[in-house]
C-alpha cells in the first residue's frame, strides 16, 4: 500500500502529488548545470580510478584518484601546503604588485605625455618581444636562489601586459571627455587623475587579468629552475624522485591556487567599475 | 563692464593631406549682454569650428574673439560648453558629473555641493542624482550637461547642437526649459543648430553661415518677445520667419 500500483492507479489515502513532488524535485536538481558538471567529474575520476586499478592506466605517470587525494589530504594537514603556498605567494605577489604599479603608471603616462611616450616606446617594444625567462641565469647570478630573482622573473612578464594595456587605453580616451576637462578649466596633469585614469580602466583591468595568468604560468616555471621551496618546485622535486601522486597533489594545488587568484581578480574588477 | 561678446574677422584653416582647408573666413557678428544668438548652416560649414574657438578649444589663424571686453585664449570659467553628445563621464553618477565642472571653482566642497543641488533642482533631475549615464535617457543626460554647465555660472553659454541627440517629443521640451533657465539668468547663448524651429525658438538673432568657408551671410531678428511660450512656434510671425529663412539659405547653398 502506499505505492503506486501498475495500472497508475493509486490509493486515495495516498494522493498522486505526495511523491511525484519529491520526484520532480529531485529531477530539476539533477537538471542544474552545477549538479551535471559535478556528475562528470565523478565518472571521469571513477573511469580513472578503475583504469588504474586494472591497469588499463600505468599508475606510475598517471596515479589514482583516490592515491593523489589521500597524498593531498597529508600535504593540507601536514601544514606543507601553506607553507610552500606561501613561499610562491611572496615571491608572485611581490612581482606583480610592482609591475601593475610600475605597468599601469609608466603606460598611462606614455599615453598621455605623448613626447615621452614617443621616446620610450622603442624601449618597450624590444623588452615585450623578447623572451623575459632568457634573463633568468643572469638574475640567478646577481640575486641568487632567493625570492627576490623569482620575483623579478614574474614582475617582467607582468610589467608589459599591464603597461601595453594601459599605453593604448590612456590614448583611446575619448577627445569628447577630455574637451570637457579642458573646457572646465582642467589642466594638463589634472586631465590624466580625473579623466585619462578612469577612461583607461577597463584597459587597465584587461591588462592585470593578462598580467597575474602570465605571472602564475611565470612562478611556477621559475620554481622549475631555482627554489628552495614553493608549489613548482615541490612539482619539480616530487616528478624528479617518481613520488607521482604527490606530484599530482601538487599540480592540483598549484591549479586551485592560480583559480583563487583569477576569481579574486573577477571580485576586483567587479568592484572596479561597479559602474558599468 | 558687460559688453557682451565680440567676434571680429576670425579665420580658420585646417592642414589636410589634400593642403589647406579653410573653414571659417573672416566671421564677425556680436551678442549683446543677455542676448541668445543661433548659428544655422549647411554641415561641415565650421560652425563647430567657431564654436570651439570661443570656448577656447582651438585658437583663430586669425581675428580677435573678446567676452566683456577681455581676448579669449583658452577655456576660462565665464565660458560653459554643452555637446551634442553630452560628454557625462560613464563612470561618474549625476551629481558627481556635475560636481566635475565645479572641481576647478574657488567654492569649497559644500558650497559646490548646494550649487550642485541647486542646478540639479533646475533641470529636473532630483532623484537622479546617484544614478550613472547608462541608465538615463538621452534627455536625462543632456539635462545632466545642461546642469553641469551652468552650474559653473557662465557669462556665456555655448551649445553645439544640444538637442540633436534627444528624441523629437523631448527636445521640445529641453528647449522650453533651456530657454527659461538663460533668460531668469540672463546668460548670453551662442547656440549652433540645424533645425530652424529651434534657432528661431531659442534665438533672439539668427546668424546664417554659407558653406565652407563659412561666411555670414546674413542675420536676422526674430522678432517674438520673451519669454515664449511652446504656442509661439505655431504663431504667423513664427511662420514667416522660418519661411525666410529657409530661403535664405536655400539661396545659399
Amino acid at each position: 500500500m502506499g505505492t503506486p500500483t501498475r495500472s497508475g492507479i493509486t490509493p486515495k489515502n495516498t494522493p498522486a502529488s505526495d511523491i511525484s513532488r519529491p520526484v520532480a524535485r529531485l529531477r530539476t536538481f539533477l537538471a542544474r548545470p552545477g549538479v551535471l558538471s559535478f556528475a562528470i567529474l565523478i565518472v571521469i575520476l571513477t573511469a580513472w580510478e578503475i583504469a588504474g586499478r586494472t591497469g588499463i592506466l600505468n599508475i606510475f605517470f598517471f596515479s589514482t584518484p583516490s592515491a593523489i587525494f589521500i597524498k593531498a589530504w597529508s600535504l593540507l594537514v601536514s601544514g606543507q601546503l601553506l607553507f610552500h603556498s606561501l613561499r610562491t605567494g611572496s615571491a608572485y605577489f611581490l612581482g606583480v604588485i610592482f609591475a601593475i604599479f610600475l605597468g599601469a603608471s609608466c603606460g598611462l603616462a606614455m599615453g598621455w605625455w605623448r613626447r615621452f611616450g614617443a621616446v620610450v616606446d622603442p624601449y618597450v617594444v624590444f623588452f615585450s618581444a623578447m623572451p623575459r625567462i632568457a634573463l633568468f641565469p643572469i638574475i640567478l647570478l646577481i640575486f641568487g636562489i632567493g625570492d627576490v630573482s623569482r620575483a623579478i622573473i614574474v614582475f617582467l612578464g607582468v610589467l608589459f601586459p599591464v603597461l601595453f594595456n594601459a599605453y593604448v587605453g590612456a590614448k583611446q580616451t575619448p577627445q569628447l571627455l577630455i574637451d570637457v576637462g579642458r573646457v572646465f578649466g582642467y589642466s594638463h596633469n589634472r586631465l590624466f587623475i580625473a579623466v585619462i585614469l578612469p577612461a583607461a580602466l577597463p584597459y587597465l583591468i584587461a591588462g592585470f587579468r593578462i598580467g597575474i595568468t602570465l605571472g602564475i604560468i611565470l612562478i611556477v616555471v621559475a620554481e622549475f629552475l631555482a627554489a628552495s621551496a614553493g608549489l613548482g618546485q615541490q612539482i619539480a622535486v616530487t616528478a624528479q624522485t617518481y613520488q607521482i601522486a604527490e606530484m599530482w597533489a601538487w599540480v592540483l594545488y598549484t591549479s586551485l591556487y592560480a583559480l583563487v587568484i583569477v576569481r579574486g581578480m573577477d571580485y576586483l574588477e567587479r568592484y572596479l567599475m561597479r559602474w558599468a | 563692464m558687460e559688453q557682451g561678446l565680440e567676434l571680429t574677422n576670425v579665420c580658420k584653416s585646417f592642414a589636410t593631406a589634400q593642403g589647406e582647408l579653410k573653414v571659417l573666413d573672416s566671421i564677425s557678428f556680436a551678442l549683446n549682454p543677455g542676448e541668445v544668438v543661433s548659428i544655422v548652416g549647411a554641415s561641415g560649414s565650421g560652425k563647430t569650428t567657431l564654436l570651439r574657438i570661443v570656448a577656447g578649444l582651438e585658437t583663430p589663424d586669425d581675428g580677435i574673439v573678446k567676452l566683456n571686453g577681455n581676448k579669449i585664449n583658452g577655456p576660462g570659467p565665464e565660458r560653459a560648453l554643452i555637446f551634442q553628445q553630452f560628454g557625462l563621464m560613464p563612470w561618474l553618477n549625476v551629481l558627481d558629473n556635475i560636481l566635475f565642472s565645479l572641481a576647478t571653482s574657488d567654492l569649497s566642497k559644500d558650497e559646490q555641493l548646494d550649487r550642485a543641488r541647486d542646478v540639479i533642482a533646475r533641470v529636473g533631475l532630483e532623484g537622479f542624482e546617484s544614478f550613472h549615464p547608462n541608465v538615463l535617457s538621452g534627455g536625462m543626460q543632456q539635462r545632466v550637461g545642461i546642469a553641469r554647465a551652468i552650474a559653473v555660472g557662465p557669462k556665456l553659454l555655448l551649445c553645439d547642437e544640444p538637442f540633436a541627440s534627444v528624441d523629437a517629443m523631448t527636445r521640445l521640451n529641453m528647449q522650453t526649459d533651456l530657454l527659461n533657465i538663460v533668460t531668469q539668468q540672463g546668460i548670453m547663448v551662442l547656440l549652433i543648430t540645424h533645425d530652424i524651429e529651434e534657432a528661431l525658438f531659442l534665438g533672439d538673432r539668427v546668424v546664417m553661415f554659407s558653406s565652407r568657408p563659412a561666411r555670414v551671410i546674413e542675420e536676422i531678428d526674430v522678432g517674438i518677445p520673451k519669454p515664449r511660450e511652446h504656442s509661439v512656434r505655431t504663431s504667423a510671425v513664427f511662420q514667416k520667419q522660418r519661411a525666410r529663412v529657409w530661403e535664405l539659405l536655400q539661396e545659399a547653398a
